[in-house]
């Protein structure tokens, strides 16, 4: 658990980050693999950069609200 | 010679190098420079082996388009969480990295183990692991880096080596260039401006994180490689926007916490009949 712990610290530390990302990798593969969502392929990309500003936001967001802070 | 690669790898290379100068520097200066500089050399020998043997293996067994997905996703995340932390420190809501406070705290800390001795030329078990750990540590980012970086430039088997072998000396210049000026001012290095290299590596991170991501889901980007300039256009203008936006909601805080702090009270005098 710790070594877990130890190596989502050092490559994520952030669930807010992880899950966003996450999501738009997942729909992309989607988008990719699926025929019927074939016609979203030109907005790929662009889907792409509004999620990854979409997490930062998210994740600042939540820095800045955060009651812990 | 890659030379984005390269460049990319030295900045980012250079913070990892200056947050260990500074533990090598209090081991160095509390027990003695011998464990220290020999924790450093076995860690840095720790670090080349892993990215020898983690770099030929992905390089010979690994197709490219998994590569690339793969490590674009990690470089993004990786990327984000550089860049989350640069625009906090800028807009105030989090302290800024301080080489010179944590100098001072490792040295109070050996102080308080009694170990002060530098004079001592003796082997000492503690300081050789001080050192080995934070020089492996900050070490692990640089080979992540390094071979992520390395890797996800190229387009071929000879060129996924020629981008490791280029994001490897990007590398191996800054630490050169860390222990060089370390040693001239033999002190921790606080003004390196770390967050302003943390940004700029975010944001590279990020932008080449998304370029890749998007190439090995097939993503044809207008203007093919030129996107990649496009894309860091973006990406510092969305931080410039949030890093003014978060200075607001600092002072929005600041005024909301001078509000609600309670009124100083009165004291109030009785007076006492005799």
């Amino acid at each position: 658990m710790k070594v877990i712990k130890a190596i989502y610290n050092f490559i994520v530390g952030d669930m807010v980050i992880l899950i966003g990302v996450a999501l738009a990798v997942t729909v992309l593969a989607l988008i990719n693999n699926i025929s019927f969502l074939a016609p979203l392929k030109g907005f790929s990309g662009l889907f792409l950069i509004i999620a990854v500003l979409g997490s930062l936001v998210g994740s600042l967001s939540r820095e800045a609200f955060s009651s812990r802070r | 010679m890659q030379w984005v690669v390269a460049t990319a790898s030295f900045l980012a290379s250079a913070v990892e190098f200056v947050e260990a100068f500074t533990i090598v520097l209090v081991v160095g200066v509390t027990v003695n420079w011998r464990s220290a500089l020999l924790g450093a050399l076995a860690a840095a020998a720790t670090l080349a082996l892993l990215v020898a043997t983690l770099g030929v293996a992905l390089v010979q067994w690994v197709p490219l388009d998994i590569l690339r997905t793969v490590i674009g996703t990690l470089l993004l995340i990786f990327g984000l969480k550089w860049l989350k932390n640069a625009i906090l420190r800028y807009s105030g809501l989090k302290a800024r990295h301080d080489e010179e406070a944590i100098y001072e705290e490792n040295l109070a800390k050996i102080r308080a183990r009694g170990e002060v001795g530098a004079s001592s030329s003796r082997f000492d078990l503690f300081g050789f692991l001080l050192s080995y750990k934070s020089v492996l540590l900050e070490g692990l980012e640089v080979a992540f880096i390094v071979i992520t970086f390395g890797l996800s430039a190229a387009t071929d088997t000879v060129s996924r080596s020629n981008g490791i072998a280029s994001a490897a000396l990007g590398a191996l210049l800054a630490g050169l260039l860390i222990i060089l000026v370390g040693a001239l001012v033999r002190a921790p290095l606080a003004r390196v401006p770390e967050n302003t290299l943390k940004f700029v590596v975010g944001i590279m991170l990020t932008t080449f994180g998304t370029f890749w991501t998007g190439e090995g889901f097939g993503v044809e980007w207008p203007l093919s490689d030129v996107f990649l300039l496009i894309l860091a256009v973006i990406y510092l203008g969305a931080s410039f926007l949030l890093i003014a936006w978060l200075k607001q909601v600092k002072k929005q805080q600041q005024v909301l916490e001078i509000e609600h702090q309670p009124a100083p009270t009165t004291v109030q005098t009785q007076e006492v009949n005799p």
